[in-house]
């Protein structure tokens, strides 16, 4: 490794610091500074001042701003998120119980957003100011303008209840509980474990909202592909490699696509937030049981522990993403790694 | 002199020359755009006009609108082109029937399946039955003269057994968009909506505009500590996912339009302040903001009248995609039930409201307003995409 | 690598043959003729510089015998190489010519390279896209003997383009061009982004070059201090068309297009007097769309007669070896100024 690469990844490791300090203090300002009560916020009207008080006194909010913030930030670090206010749970295992959901149903949406990129990126980008091209071009504005939990209803509408082919809620079909939870994504549990008909209920619960997610976002992500692929090809050495005989089919497939991959791996971070988005709403259109659809709900139920939590949870994994993917960047892109 | 890679055409330079020396006026330009950028025209001319109606749903709503978008004008779950209304007499009536003095008659609606509308404006004496079967029968029995029922219903009416006859058809106004769960007019609703949304995306992009343009320009400028701060903050709230901020911003702040809009706002100003920092980088580098320097311009002119013009393009496509993500946001929030207060006619909230009746097959209560969504983003996209084509062109592709 | 080139030029035939050259774009403002006519041939073995202005037409003019003009492009003409005319060629025999019997050096190394590539990458891959099996097998020994050969050390071969300078970096083009033993170099601008020293030590390297392997090298360049260190002989070109073409000292001595007499006098020379002014050609390159009637440079021509607006001149030998476009040295029957005979 050389010491560039070392260098840079140190420094993304140091930035990783005060960036969850700032997503962790943003988070903090949203939820405690702004105006607004959470007392009253949680409590609703119709609350007595004891009960206010109480209310206040066991979340630490009778305390002034910075001590808040220092337990705040605290307990952040210790991954101690305290108990949920309205069951009998500790916040992190309620966590640990739907964050998987949101996993999977991420990973299977990325699969199609990487497919949907690849491809308009590729075929537009080579066949440029085709009828297809534009076709291609105009798809994709056209699906990211979608609002996603609209297009969800229009699938749950037409595949579910229309044509019944595929099933419009939940993860499996109800009464179907998978006997051993390994990583607690359905899909991988079942093939580790070998059984094929958990895999097939869980597959077909999860084609309607990957679809969903990944048409949305893989329309953004088509768009910034093919953009990336047309600057790549007008660069100077495709000409050359042009002039020494190379074919056109290598020339976009294997000088184009490799270095058009590069700038589009920084982007892919950015992709992962959006990802989480819109699993909030894909989630809440299909009953899935994950993170977003847990903050969701328990906005209503006024579970603020639970609540502040899962943020803040989300705020680490997107760092952590982050982090992953600029570190993986600075490995494949040979002008750091050399 | 050409100083460009090898892909350059010299002609080029060329071509760029005839098309700005001739002298052609404002709108020989904009036509000869159509040449010139090819697809991208097409697409921000259509892009801007969906918008341009828009607006004027926007600015004329009041006059545009039939009714009151709030307002429970007919019955609900009214399908679209539904709302017309038969009336109905006894067979030994049937030819005696004079619209006219219809006035001061007794009539039968049905309760709350009628539109209170027509019965109205004819008259106040109005007896409502249960259903079609005892309004029938009521006819039948002389309790009420003329009956009123909804043409959808037409087959449903036992008319030959009671004797009874239909004298009128297309009586009343039809709702081309059907009406809602509390017989609200979508057609209103959609108009009213327009407003409302379009309000919320302007107010939130010009907040976020304003934010993230004065701190990227600030950064930009300054450099230093400041700059790099800022960024970093920046950069932590981009990577963020922003309909989670918003949802927690909302559910602190309470539900209320400007609350709506601060809430979105926040998430794009990141994006404004990237795009006017790298700018401001980039002009400062430039000789000729040196050069003013050194003539002993001020900072804050250098600011005004180098860096700000050359930042503009960059504002107007970023400030229009803006606004296609900002919609989207609202109408997610409102989906989730954390957006405006159900007072404000919103095609977020009749979205979310329409989810909930989709099962008893009341299909165009979310149809319209998601179509309505996608379009409105779509041709915001469109134009700013387009927009920034035509601003940055890329190099030719001859 | 020494190939046992015959290493004297004339009279031998003639490497490559252009002949009625036309070239047209299709913009959207018009139809461009970016080449006109042009006819002249390379001699193997020389090193012919182009030299003109931009919009003169070299740079497709070097395309061009690569096959590299885009598909829109209409193209009338030959341009003959080994018996077959290449623009006739089909996808696979475009292909089977670039960069085995006609190679190009660009302008910039730096984005002419792939930054993802590295050097020795770069080169099997042309030899793989090639075939070249009569090659292949000494494939990494030559490719390395031929960078010694120019000066960049074996150890660097496994680099990433952004780790070599700039020079270098233009020296690993020219061993992409010659790897495949190509008859015939197109340089285009190839120098013009380098500093003067890299400039210097380079152009050393390519007439080295052409020395030991006997390639020809057309260097395409606006700038004609250039050519006069390193090229055999001159083609100057002006909007599409050739003006002038011979050996470098008689051009310089004594060029015979005004054209060129124009150019060679807005050279800055060391030795100008005080009193002398910097020249400058008066107007401005015409229009490709609509280019003017007759001969191109009219406009501009400081000994335009009449007919010169009305009836394009030929190409045409005044003296041996030298060819001009210009009605000064022809005669026609509609032109009644004696024509002016070129004594050597």
């Amino acid at each position: 490794m050389s010491d560039r690469l070392r260098k840079y990844i140190l420094v993304r490791l140091l930035l990783t610091i005060p960036m969850l300090l700032i997503l962790v203090s943003i988070v903090f300002v949203v939820l405690r500074v702004l105006p607004g009560d959470p007392a009253l916020a949680i409590l609703r009207e119709g609350a007595s001042e004891e009960q206010l008080d109480a209310f206040r006194a066991s979340m630490g909010l009778d305390k002034t701003i910075p001590e808040q913030y220092v337990e705040f930030l605290s307990g952040a670090i210790r991954l101690d998120f305290g108990e949920s206010m309205t069951r009998d749970r500790l916040v992190i295992d309620e966590i640990k119980t739907f964050f998987p959901a949101t996993v999977e149903l991420a990973l299977y949406s990325m699969v199609v957003v990487a497919g949907m990129g690849i491809i308009s990126g590729a075929y537009a980008a080579k066949n440029r100011k085709s009828p297809a091209d534009y076709t291609i071009r105009v798809a994709s504005i056209v699906l990211y303008s979608i609002p996603i939990f609209w297009l969800g209803i229009m699938f749950q509408m037409y595949f579910g209840a229309q044509l019944g082919w595929l099933p419009v809620f939940g993860r499996l079909t109800s009464g179907n509980v998978p006997e051993v939870s390994i990583t607690g994504l359905y899909t991988i549990d079942a093939l580790i474990t070998g059984d094929f008909d958990l895999f097939i209920d869980a597959i077909k619960h999860l084609v309607l909202p990957a679809m969903t997610l990944g048409l949305v976002l893989g329309g953004a992500f088509a768009r910034l592909t093919r953009a990336n692929m047309l600057v790549v090809l007008e660069q100077d050495f495709i000409t050359a490699g042009r002039a020494r005989g190379i074919t056109e089919r290598a020339l976009v497939y294997r000088h184009g696509l490799r270095n058009a991959f590069i700038p589009i791996i920084t982007i892919l971070g950015l992709q992962f937030a959006a990802l989480l988005a819109g699993a909030i709403l894909t989630e809440t259109t299909f009953s899935w049981p994950g993170l977003g659809r847990l903050v969701v709900d328990r906005i209503f139920d006024r579970d603020f522990t639970t609540v502040q939590a899962s943020i803040l949870f989300f705020a680490i994994v997107v760092a952590g993403i982050n982090l992953l993917v600029d570190i993986l960047y600075g490995f494949i892109e040979p002008r750091i790694r050399y | 002199m050409s100083k460009k890679g090898n892909n350059s055409i010299d002609t080029k330079e060329e071509l760029n020359t005839t098309l700005s020396e001739e002298g052609i006026g404002l709108l020989g330009r904009f036509l000869r755009g159509r040449i010139w950028y090819g697809a991208e025209w097409y697409f921000a001319v259509a892009g801007a006009t969906v918008l341009i109606a828009i607006l004027l749903m926007t600015l004329f709503a009041p006059v545009l609108a039939p009714y009151d978008p709030n307002g429970f004008v007919a019955a609900p779950f009214i399908p679209p082109g539904g709302g017309h209304q038969l009336l109905i007499v006894r067979d030994s009536d049937a030819n005696n029937v004079n619209i006219d003095s219809l006035d001061q008659q007794v009539f039968g609606v049905i309760r709350n399946k009628n539109g209170d509308k027509v019965a109205r404006e004819l008259t106040d004496s109005i007896t409502r039955y249960g259903d079609l079967d005892a309004l029938a029968l009521a006819l039948a029995a002389g309790e009420v003269d003329f009956a009123f029922v909804d043409e959808l219903d037409e087959s449903m009416i036992p008319l030959s057994v009671n004797n009874l006859t239909i004298v009128v058809r297309g009586m009343g106004t039809s709702f081309p968009l059907g009406t809602d769960n509390l017989g609200r007019d979508m057609v209103s609703r959609v108009i009213w909506g327009a407003r409302t949304v379009m309000s919320v995306a302007l107010l939130s992009a010009l907040f976020s505009s304003t934010v993230g343009i004065t701190l990227g320009l600030i950064s930009g400028f300054m450099s230093g500590l400041v700059d790099r701060v800022l960024s970093l903050t920046m950069d932590s709230l981009y990577s963020f996912p922003g309909l989670l901020l918003a949802i927690a911003m909302v559910a602190m702040l309470g539900p209320g339009m400007i609350n709506v809009a601060v809430a979105v706002s926040v998430i794009y100003i990141p994006t404004f302040f990237r795009v006017v920092r790298g700018q401001v980088l980039t002009i400062k580098e430039e000789l000729y903001v040196d050069a003013a320097r050194s003539l002993g311009a001020k900072s804050s002119s250098i600011l005004l009248e180098y860096i700000l013009p050359n930042v503009i393009p960059s504002i107007v496509v970023v400030f229009s995609i803006n606004i296609a993500d900002a919609i989207l946001t609202e109408a997610g929030l409102s989906f989730i039930g954390l957006g405006l207060p159900p007072d404000i006619p919103d095609w977020g909230y009749d979205l979310s409201k329409g989810h909930s009746f989709l099962v008893a097959g009341h299909w165009w209560l979310i149809t319209v307003p998601g179509v309505l969504i996608t379009l409105v983003s779509l041709s915001f996209s469109m134009l700013g995409e387009s927009l920034s084509e035509i601003l940055n062109p890329r190099l030719s592709d001859q | 690598m020494a190939t046992q080139k015959n290493k004297s030029k004339a009279n031998e035939n003639p490497l490559m043959q252009i002949e009625g050259l036309h070239v047209r774009y299709n913009t959207r403002i018009g139809q461009v003729s970016a080449i006109d006519n042009v006819t002249f041939e390379i001699e193997p073995g020389e090193i012919l510089g182009l030299v003109g202005e931009s919009g003169s037409g070299k740079s497709t003019l070097g395309k061009a015998l690569l096959n590299m003009l885009p598909s829109s492009a209409g193209v009338d003409g030959k341009i003959i190489l080994d018996n077959e005319n290449i623009l006739d060629l089909d996808y696979e025999g475009i292909r089977d010519l670039r960069g085995r019997r006609v190679s190009m050096i660009f302008q910039d190394p730096m984005t002419s390279l792939n930054p993802v590539q590295r050097i020795n990458q770069h080169l099997l891959e042309t030899l793989d896209v090639h075939k070249a099996e009569d090659i292949k097998e000494n494939a990494i020994s030559r490719i390395k003997e031929l960078l010694e050969r120019l000066g960049i050390q074996k150890e660097r071969i496994e680099d990433y383009p952004h780790q070599l300078s700039g020079g270098m970096r233009q020296r690993v083009m020219i061993g992409l061009g010659l790897v495949l033993n190509a008859n015939l170099i197109v340089a285009d601008e190839a120098t013009t982004s380098l500093d003067v020293i890299v400039e210097a030590k380079l152009l050393d390297q390519l007439r080295e070059i052409q020395k030991e392997y006997g390639v020809s090298i057309i260097v395409i360049t606006h700038n004609i201090a250039l050519i006069a260190e390193l090229a055999d002989r001159v083609a100057v070109m002006y909007a599409g068309r050739l003006a002038e073409l011979g050996a470098v000292e008689d051009i310089f001595d004594r060029p015979l297009h005004p054209y060129s007499q124009g150019l060679l006098k807005s050279v800055p020379n060391i030795q100008i007097d005080d009193e002398e002014e910097l020249y400058r050609m008066p107007g401005e390159t015409p229009s490709l769309i609509d280019p003017p009637k007759g001969c191109r440079f009219h406009p501009r021509c400081p000994e335009a007669m009449p007919i010169c607006a009305e009836i394009e001149p030929s190409f045409e030998e005044a003296r041996p070896k030298q060819w001009v476009n210009c009605w000064l040295y022809q005669d026609h029957t509609d032109k009644p100024e004696q024509r002016i005979v070129v004594k050597d």
